[in-house]
């Protein structure tokens, strides 16, 4: 059997001194797309900030293995080069940092993690051009800080924008469809479906079934309470939605 | 009633008062025997208690005889040089440039200690005159070479009407324990616009005080900028007056400060006359066991209607160890003016450090891509590329581990 690009065992997290994570077990094979559904404050989010490594979240016990690795003892900015990517929820707006310098540092960094040389610059501009042709970014976008003054719409395609160029083999998309009207949603599919492949793996945490008419997943996960409490085909989006999460919250009820 | 005790003398005061004295400055020489350096007691230097923070004061400089490797290269400058208060010669003047000197400081003569000790101990200055568009950069190169010294230097500055001028003056020299007392006088024409930066780059050990004044006629333009990243203990005092209506400053400075560094940028400015406009933004970024202190007061005078005036501090702290230091004043004499101030401190935002090490970027090159952020608008209004450049590599020689 290969290894699957991502397996959380058991993870169990905390903050300050509340457990959100309570024993969080999940395989993601390469090549699959995994969805996580889940109510507000069901730990989704947390999930995705403890993959990416953000401080302030305590891991009382488990391991994420990405690629058979363990990332825990991992900074975040290695995590990024052994291949894993968050698409945040709310990216942060960074003034003062002009977007092309951060995308260019960002590519550079994972090459020389990876023993390349710098990106050119033609190489660079036409990288750029080609995956923000398909975002609909235009060079006037990318002229300006980072994420500073973007529509919701802007940043969420700004990340998926960052996401076509920096490759990764994980892509943990956080609430991606939030604060998009239709059109952006489209849009950010076509260009999430646009790097699906058989060696790439994907995670989309949602709460809503809509995005999944557009990012079609292959497993669908049930979040509730810091745990899956259940996983089963596409179809389970569809029964979530018609019947929402109280079934699986008995105890919380 | 007269203090007649004199103070105990420190061992800098005791040197200071026989150089003046040799100098035949009695009368400064009287006033240091009776009252000492200011310490935190005088207001304009509550935070750089002079008394305790100047432990020597070094022999008064000899001509130099060696010079030491440039401390700031601007491509395409034309440069002037002074060497241990020595006005150096100097190559083919740009078009719009007379070069010349004259004897004793620029300075207009003010209550306050250094520019009384520039007074007495700068036997020359640089005499620049500026007409039309200028288009090299001007670079004034202060060097203090061979062994440590107490070298005073000054630079008079006229700039025509309707001139357009852009000067860099670095301090730099031999690395050792040098006392260096700078000044400049910039008088500034009708509707001329001018850039005026000062960067101290000494070495680790010196001490380097610089007093920059400003002279504003109808409807000039400064954008002043003081940036201290060198020597142990540094002092810029910066005095503006507004003397002509419709004329406008941005008075913009950055303290760069690690481990055992005490850097203070003092600001007074005068809006004499009405009708003038001035923003104040001073930045301060402190590590180590350092100090960093900003004083910035603004006078409004009885007649100065219509002034907007809008001051503000920022600083960055890099450990807790650090002291940042703000202390903003308003003096307003006029009833129909526009006038504010603020201070913040923080530390690196965890979120945007977060975000960009989310995306591969390690830890000290997120750090100084947000510190360099966080620099911007200080760099940025700057026109010229090349000199742009050479103060962005400054702040980034400091940002990866020092200047020394």
């Amino acid at each position: 059997m290969t290894t699957p690009i991502l397996e959380i065992r058991n993870l169990h997290v905390r903050v300050e001194e509340r457990e959100i994570l309570k024993g969080v077990n999940l395989v993601l094979p390469a090549g699959e797309v995994h969805a996580i559904m889940g109510r507000n404050g069901s730990g989704k989010s947390t999930l995705s900030y403890v993959l990416a490594g953000k401080e302030d979240y305590e891991v009382t016990g488990g391991e994420i293995l990405l690629n058979g690795e363990n990332i825990l003892e991992m900074e975040p900015n290695e995590r990024a080069v052994a291949g894993l990517f968050l698409a945040f929820q709310y990216p942060v707006e960074v003034p003062g940092v002009a977007t092309m310098t951060f995308l260019k540092a960002a590519i550079n960094a994972q090459r020389k993690a990876r023993g390349e040389g710098e990106i050119s610059t033609p190489d660079f501009m036409r990288a750029v051009k080609e995956a923000g042709a398909q975002l609909n970014i235009d060079s006037e976008m990318l002229k300006r800080p980072l994420n500073v003054g973007f529509s919701g719409g802007e940043k969420k395609r700004a990340e998926i924008l960052q996401m076509a160029l920096l490759k990764p083999t994980l892509c943990v998309l956080d609430e991606t469809d939030s604060g998009l009207d239709i059109d952006a949603l489209q849009i950010v599919s076509k260009g999430v479906n646009a790097l699906r492949s058989p060696e790439r793996s994907m995670l989309v945490i949602t709460h809503y079934q809509r995005l999944l008419n557009h990012i079609v997943p292959d497993v669908v996960h049930v979040f509730s309470d810091g745990r899956v409490v259940e996983s089963g085909g596409k179809d389970l989006a569809l029964q979530l939605e018609a019947k929402g999460y109280a079934d699986y919250e008995k105890d919380v009820a | 009633m007269q203090q007649t005790m004199p103070v105990r003398l420190s061992a800098a005061e005791t040197t200071l008062v026989e150089q003046l004295k040799a100098a035949g400055a009695d009368a400064q020489a009287e006033r240091i025997t009776v009252a000492g350096l200011p310490t935190r007691r005088v207001e304009s230097y509550h935070y750089t208690d002079l008394r305790m923070l100047l432990k020597a004061v070094p022999p008064l400089a000899k001509a130099a005889n060696e010079a030491s490797a440039p401390a700031l290269r601007v491509p395409g400058a034309f440069q002037l040089m002074i060497a241990n208060g020595v006005v150096q010669e100097n190559g083919t003047a740009p078009a719009g440039v007379i070069v010349g000197k004259a004897k004793g400081t620029a300075l207009t003569l003010r209550d306050d200690v250094l520019v009384h000790l520039n007074t007495a101990f700068a036997t020359e200055s640089l005499n620049l005159n500026l007409d039309g568009k200028v288009d090299p950069v001007i670079q004034i190169d202060r060097r203090t070479e061979g062994e440590a010294a107490h070298s005073a230097s000054s630079a008079r500055i006229y700039v025509g009407d309707d001139s357009e001028v852009t000067i860099i003056e670095t301090f730099s020299g031999s690395n050792q324990a040098h006392m260096t007392n700078h000044a400049s006088y910039i008088a500034i024409g009708k509707n001329a616009k001018v850039t005026h930066i000062t960067v101290d780059l000494s070495g680790k050990d010196a001490t380097h005080f610089a007093t920059n004044e400003y002279a504003l006629g109808e409807g000039a333009q400064l954008r002043s900028l003081v940036i201290h990243a060198g020597s142990k203990l540094a002092r810029s005092h910066v005095f503006a007056r507004f003397a002509g209506e419709g004329s406008h400053a941005d008075f913009t400075g950055l303290n760069l400060v690690s481990d055992g560094q005490h850097s203070d940028i003092t600001l007074d400015v005068n809006h004499a006359v009405p009708n003038t406009t001035s923003q104040e933004l001073y930045k301060q970024i402190a590590r180590g066991r350092s100090t960093a202190v900003f004083q910035g007061r603004i006078v409004v005078s009885r007649d100065a209607q219509k002034t907007d005036g809008k001051m503000m501090m920022q600083g960055l702290m890099l450990s807790d160890e650090a002291q940042i230091l703000s202390k903003p004043e308003l003096e307003i004499y006029a009833d129909d003016v526009v006038c504010g101030h603020g201070s913040t401190c923080g530390q690196i935002d965890e979120d945007s450090l977060f975000y960009l090490m989310s995306r591969g970027i390690s830890r000290q090159d997120a750090e100084t891509m947000l510190v360099r952020g966080f620099l911007e608008e200080l760099i940025d209004p700057i026109e010229q590329d090349e000199l742009r450049e050479a103060l962005a590599s400054v702040i980034d020689q400091w940002l990866t581990g020092g200047l020394h």
